[in-house]
């Protein structure tokens, strides 16, 4: 009876977990190992001459790349900015968005209908509207918001970016508090108006803390992603002006590929790698700290 | 009375903010549409303006040069089977890992959370040695399995917080009843874990039926070519052919814009499901 | 709620059957492009996406001038990187037959790949400026695609309005026209100094290309004995860059490509540093325009400065791993000696061709493509030295010279940065 029992748990286990588990490591883990082992090499991607070199990329990183670190001052700051922005803006819409509005349907649509548009192209449609809209509606309004010269100074560059990344992902965080606002019981936020709680009191001690399992999703979705951001960086700003606004990916990127040291390239992945996965899992840690059961 | 009229007041407030925020959310669609439908010269020199004529051939010449049709199939075939798989096989997962934390399970699903954070730019090199040892080049299914494998980390993760959240008395009941670990799951846990599916789904959708770099890499023939790729063969080193494509990029977000428009009245369905008054 | 269970069930299951039907239908597809069945197909893969169309229905002639031969064409667009493309395809295996690299240093990274095309009949026609870039020990490795020219393209009826008469031959000269323009209310030029190849391929090249022995001192900066700081061209190039800068819209970095040629298509100014490839753009914004192509010059010595600089931005060359190697040799005999060939290279492609033996069609190729044909006849050339920059320079010192336009970084400064970022990015 209990071996049985035991070995049925096995059967369910290697069925519900085993194909996932198995694409997972095809397709991800073999890669990332393969990946190591490069950047322990100084192979340029295309010879058939790989040497190793221990830890030679690994030193050269840590010793002689401002570059690099210039990189990862820039993603760390977009990251902050991006990170919180994204995900207020995310949350008022949903929390607004799940009143009885007449227009809540249409409007949802809309918030959410950026992330339809892949990054790249999104990148080079909002240069487009950086360069040329604002500088119409520049001349237009004579609004100094606008005549300032987008995409050419530190400053605005670096806006810029967050500004896009602000208007691409906060629809899509937007969904995952909606699905979440929407599970929070009826009967408890009734409870609470009948008690005279006033609006912010039961955002603050009711609503929030029951949708604390999205907030760690959220947060954990905008961390990876402003991380790991690429595809606009390379269409918008292309990491000018002046390289002031290349980001970490961008940098491994054009490492590995277009200066032709692919083992270098690696070797930073595998650095960035192991920063984003503590900074995640702290994060996680903390968010899941403050969850409560609803 | 009194109060009932100031809510309806800051509704009607909100609801004002709201719909000038969505203004603003919309200006690059502006961008995009007005510009699909103007000539390569007038796009470039007033961009900004509505169009003085209606270029519509743009979209024949952007519907012909990309084999539309054959794009939006490749897309759809990818799209819609990575999804079900990676749905189903993710809440499976989840599932077996919110109620068996075996060891196992607990460092797998560490894994998960942190592969999600490796750039793709730099495993793509070793991607494609695997995949080609693998056989799988150059092929909708193999495309496919690089979804399963890269997707599944983030659907189980959505998932794994879900079902935390399902009471165990639930299943305890079922199980009393009878059912069997795959009953329980199927009959009772499966249809609770639906909003989550709807949310999953939308963002697996989104990522995939967009996705450029994947498929360049993986899919060689043009017979193979998903509405990304075909959309991108419109940039060139120089040049980029915004009047081509612009409309083919209108093309490609219609059918997703559709697909969202669909699934928001399961999302609406959920709430009315969640028993709420009027 | 038992049925969304089985319906998701039943939905899985059809798909998966689906799937598998697809992945079966691929398979057969894979099997019947080899080489089995009597058909051959060569792979060509190549990036300039301008030409794509074109090739497409050049493909459908070649087929049908060599029954049995299949040509399967991949034109990586523009949103990744090239190189990067080109990797990937090494790597999965699927290595293509006939592909797209620019010369020195792409030779040097791809050099274990390509095939030794010296002993093919069309290598004697090649021009000389096409040549070395894909030379070796004395071994031709490529096909030159195009030539390609470019300087200061300028508006000839806003020079006029402005009363140039005389076309500036020395940077005084150049300086006088800008003042001249400006006086005219006319803005002298436009700099798309947003994108690092116009600054860090095109106007860095100029002092390199005026070195006594530019060869030499890229190798020197490679040996670490040659120094941009004390260079005299260097020093007096500077002249150019700030006249550019001075007389230039406001802006720059903000200004791409595109936006660029926008403004100065539609008359907004009157100069603007580029190559004969942007005349299909401006023509497809006016078609009227009256424009023609300047040397940049550094200095006042006229002679040393009515040059443009001309060379060949991309090489068709074989795999010599390849199964199919005679197939793609024939393949690009075909292109620059059959009648077809010729006639896509100069009308389809709207190219300059690089071999003597092709004669340029002046009609299709515009104001811009015919200066630099009658250049590059009367062999007023500069060379192209930027293919020698170490991989990645185009980047580093396009940055680098950002910073210079936004006052970041002064002249020594900029130097100092560049023979910095030179001796990182050699080291491999």
């Amino acid at each position: 009876m209990n071996r049985r029992k035991k070995s049925s748990a096995l059967l369910q286990q290697i069925l519900f977990v085993g194909p996932s588990t198995i694409f997972f490591i095809l397709i991800m883990i073999i890669p990332f190992f393969l990946g190591l082992y490069y950047s322990f090499t100084n192979w340029n991607g295309v010879s058939s001459k790989i040497d190793f070199v221990g830890f030679h990329n690994f030193i050269t990183i840590f010793t002689n790349d401002d570059k690099f670190r210039d990189a990862f001052s820039f993603t760390a700051r977009f990251t902050i900015l991006g990170v919180i922005l994204t995900n207020l803006l995310g949350f008022l819409l949903a929390y607004f968005l799940t009143k009885p509005l007449k227009t809540r349907n249409v409007l949802r649509t809309i918030f959410f209908m950026p992330n339809v548009i892949g990054g790249l192209l999104l990148g080079f449609i909002w240069q487009f509207i950086f360069v040329k809209g604002f500088a119409a509606i520049g001349t237009a309004t004579n609004l100094g918001f606008f005549n300032l010269p987008w995409l050419g100074t530190k400053g605005t560059a670096f806006w810029a970016i967050v500004i896009v990344f602000v208007w691409q992902t906060a629809g899509y965080l937007m969904v995952i508090y909606i699905s979440s606002l929407n599970n929070v019981p009826k009967d408890i936020l009734e409870a609470a108006e009948i008690d005279g709680a006033s609006r912010g009191q039961v955002l603050r001690s009711i609503i929030i803390p029951l949708v604390m399992p999205a907030v760690t999703v959220c947060l954990f979705l905008a961390i990876s992603w402003s991380f790991k951001m690429f595809d606009l960086n390379l269409s918008l700003t292309k990491g000018g002006p002046f390289g002031s606004t290349e980001s970490v990916a961008m940098n491994i990127y054009n490492e590995a590929y277009t200066n032709n040291r692919l083992g270098l390239g690696t070797a930073k992945a595998v650095i960035f790698f192991i920063v984003v996965a503590i900074i995640t899992s702290l994060q996680v840690r903390f968010t899941k700290s403050k969850e409560v059961e609803a | 009375m009194e109060s009932m009229k100031k809510y309806r007041l800051n509704t009607m407030a909100t609801e004002l903010i709201m719909v000038i925020i969505a203004l603003l959310f919309l200006v690059p669609f502006y961008f995009l549409f007005v510009n699909s439908v103007k000539t390569f010269g007038e796009l470039l020199t007033d961009s900004a303006g509505l169009p003085t004529t209606f270029e519509w051939s743009n979209y024949s010449r952007a519907w012909d040069i990309t084999n539309f049709p054959k794009a939006f199939w490749n897309s759809l075939v990818v799209t819609v089977v990575s999804n079900l798989l990676l749905a189903m096989l993710s809440a499976m997962t989840a599932y077996q890992m919110v109620r068996r934390n075996t060891r196992f399970n607990r460092i797998m699903f560490a894994l998960f959370v942190a592969a999600m954070v490796i750039p793709f730019q730099s495993i793509m090199i070793p991607l494609v040695k695997v995949t080609s040892s693998l056989g799988i080049n150059n092929s909708l299914y193999g495309l496919i399995i690089c979804y399963l494998g890269f997707g599944v980390p983030l659907s189980v993760f959505l998932f794994h917080g879900f079902a935390k959240s399902i009471p165990m008395e639930i299943e305890e009941a079922a199980t009393v009843d009878g059912s069997s670990g795959y009953g329980v799951f199927f009959r009772v846990v499966f249809p609770l874990m639906k909003p989550m599916f709807v949310t999953v789904i939308i963002l697996n959708t989104l990522w995939i039926w967009n996705d450029y770099l994947l498929p360049s890499l993986i899919l060689q023939s043009a017979e193979l070519r998903t509405i990304p790729i075909a959309t991108f063969a419109f940039f060139g080193q120089y040049t980029k052919q915004w009047d081509l494509a612009l409309p083919a990029l209108v093309l490609g977000i219609m059918p997703v814009i559709i697909f969202f428009l669909f699934m928001q009245k399961y999302i609406i369905e959920g709430i009315t499901q969640g028993a709420v008054k009027g | 709620m038992k049925r969304y269970g089985k319906l998701f069930l039943v939905m899985v299951l059809a798909f998966s059957t689906l799937l598998a039907a697809c992945g079966g239908k691929n398979e057969n597809e894979g099997a019947e492009g080899g080489a089995e069945g009597g058909t051959k197909t060569i792979k060509i893969f190549q990036f300039k996406v301008e030409i794509a169309e074109a090739l497409n229905k050049m493909k459908a002639e070649y087929e049908k001038e060599h029954p049995g031969i299949k040509l399967d064409i991949q034109t990586v667009g523009g949103g990744s990187d090239y190189g990067a493309a080109l990797k990937a395809k090494f790597a999965s295996g699927d290595e293509p037959d006939i592909f797209n690299i620019g010369g020195y240093r792409d030779l040097e990274t791809w050099f274990e790949n390509v095939e030794d095309l010296s002993d093919q009949p069309w290598v004697k026609d090649v021009v000389d400026v096409a040549k070395e870039p894909m030379t070796k020990d004395g071994k031709l490795y490529g096909q030159p695609m195009t030539i390609e020219g470019y300087g200061f393209i300028y508006n000839k009826d806003l020079f006029e309005k402005a009363g140039i008469t005389e076309l500036p031959k020395t940077i005084s000269e150049l300086e006088d026209a800008a003042k001249k323009l400006q006086d005219a209310g006319i803005t002298p030029f436009v700099n798309g100094y947003q994108e690092t190849w116009i600054l860090a391929n095109h106007l860095l090249n100029i002092p390199f290309a005026h070195q006594e022995d530019p060869d030499g001192f890229v190798k020197g900066l490679n040996e670490g004995t040659e120094n941009l700081v004390g260079n005299a061209k260097f020093d007096e190039w500077m002249r150019l860059f700030d006249l550019t800068v001075q007389y230039g819209q406001k802006n720059p970095l903000t200004t791409d490509y595109n936006t660029e040629i926008t403004t100065f298509a539609s008359g907004e100014a009157a100069m603007t540093q580029n190559g004969n490839w942007t005349q299909v753009q401006i023509d497809g914004i006016n078609p009227d325009l009256n424009i023609g192509l300047l040397p940049m010059p550094i200095n006042d010595n006229p002679e040393e400065n009515d040059k443009l600089p001309i060379g060949v931005p991309n090489n068709w060359v074989v795999n010599n791993k390849s199964k199919m190697k005679d197939e793609a040799k024939e393949f690009l005999n075909w292109l620059v000696t059959s009648e077809t060939g010729k006639r896509y290279i100069t009308e389809e492609f709207k190219f300059i061709p690089a071999l003597t033996s092709i004669e340029a069609n002046s009609e299709t190729l515009g104001d811009l493509g015919n200066d630099v044909v009658k250049y590059s006849k009367e062999n007023k050339a500069l060379s192209w030295e930027f293919n020698k920059f170490p991989d990645g320079g185009m980047n580093e010192f396009g940055s680098q010279m950002q910073g210079y336009v936004a006052g970041n970084v002064d002249k020594n400064q900029l130097f100092e940065g560049i023979q910095k970022s030179w001796q990182s990015l050699k080291a491999k």
